[in-house]
């Protein structure tokens, strides 16, 4: 009987539940108006994964800059997060954190050290497994 | 839980000693265990002595070979001074890794009746191998792509101090016949990857990243 209890505690173990990433469409607040426009792109699946919408860097009043999705819907997935990096392979990267949702409008703040021109590409990015699942080279 | 490690080599190096003229007792192992996206097979053999009248006791020697892969698994900075401190901490991501581990290891065990003992083994000293791996070294909110390899010296210190791939088992037998038995155990593997450069740099340059890997396993056993 206590194999039997091991046996299943091993079985147990080797199983885990990934996160998926929310879905909800979103509708983050930003003002276009006000703030500057750095670079721009239009999101491209890869790895057989959906990504569409756009990438667009601003600058606020503030200074501070943000990466803006907009129009955006992705695949879902464990462990998506939203990079800045040097290439599409994320040679390079900055992590902008945890894609809030697969749907819609999402802002994201840019670290102040970050030298956007150095990261041209936004990448909706696998963490967990090492997997791109979009790119948006801005320019 | 490392300290009590290390008690346990002193007790084996003192009862060897003085068990030199004990019954020996020759086991060897096959073992297979999983985890987490993760997973071993590994060998060993033990010669065990077995001081007292009872022979409920069992103090070994051995060797064992241990071979890990593992998927999409996070390795920690390894050096002892900056794996204390979380804020001094990296991690590096290895899409696959695969080390092979060779190493000397010594054995306690106790014969609880006539079909059940229960032990405690774990890896001293020794090397591994394994090809170069592609990972990405993770600091903050920062990344960047970086080639790995399994850190050659295996060796058990103090503490945090161990380097290398080390594997330790907690087991509970099951004694078939007198010559085969089954192998329940709960297993603690260090994996270390060295990367080709030291990629961390603060507080201090850092190439060394360890993943400890708990599995659970089974495994059948050769007595003799």
């Amino acid at each position: 009987m206590n194999i039997r209890i091991l046996v299943l505690f091993l079985l147990l173990a080797a199983c885990e539940t990934e996160d998926a990433t929310p879905t909800t469409t979103l509708n983050d607040a930003f003002d276009t108006q006000t703030a500057t426009l750095l670079r721009a792109g239009v999101w491209m699946g890869a790895n057989n994964y959906n990504v569409a919408g756009e990438a667009q860097i601003y600058q606020q009043p503030d200074g501070t800059r943000v990466l803006l999705l907009d129009m955006f819907s992705s695949s879902n997935g464990p462990d998506l997060r939203v990079y800045l990096a040097n290439d599409a392979k994320a040679s390079s990267f900055v992590n902008l954190g945890r894609l809030k949702s697969t749907n819609g409008r999402q802002v994201y703040p840019i670290p102040a050290a970050t030298d956007v021109n150095q990261f041209s590409f936004a990448l909706i990015w696998c963490q967990q497994f090492s997997v791109s699942f979009g790119q948006a080279e801005t320019k | 839980m490392r300290i009590s490690l290390v008690l346990c080599l002193i007790c084996v190096a003192s009862g060897i000693v003085r068990a030199q003229s004990q019954p020996v007792l020759q086991s060897s192992n096959a073992f297979i265990a999983a985890g987490v996206r993760q997973g071993s097979l590994s060998l060993d053999y033990f010669y065990n002595w077995q001081p007292g009248a009872s022979r409920k006791f069992q103090i070994g020697l051995g060797a064992r070979i241990t071979s890990y892969i593992g998927s999409n698994q996070y390795h920690a900075t390894a050096p002892a001074d900056l794996a204390v401190d979380v804020l001094k901490s990296d991690s590096l991501l290895l899409s696959t890794a695969q080390v092979h581990a060779l190493n000397l290891a010594v054995q306690l065990g106790y014969r609880l009746s006539e079909k059940v003992s229960l032990g405690f083994n774990i890896d001293a000293v020794g090397v591994s191998f394994g090809a170069n791996k592609n990972g990405r070294y993770l600091n903050g909110n920062q990344g960047q792509l970086v080639q790995a390899r399994p850190t050659p010296l295996n060796i058990l210190l103090v503490g945090n101090h161990d380097r290398g791939t080390l594997n330790s088992q907690f087991f509970i037998r099951y004694h078939i016949t007198k010559s085969w038995a089954a192998t329940v155990a709960y297993q603690f593997l260090f994996v270390e990857y060295t990367t080709a450069v030291a990629v961390q740099q603060q507080p201090e340059p850092n190439d060394r990243f360890r993943n400890k890997a708990s599995m659970f396993g089974v495994g059948i056993t050769k007595l003799f």
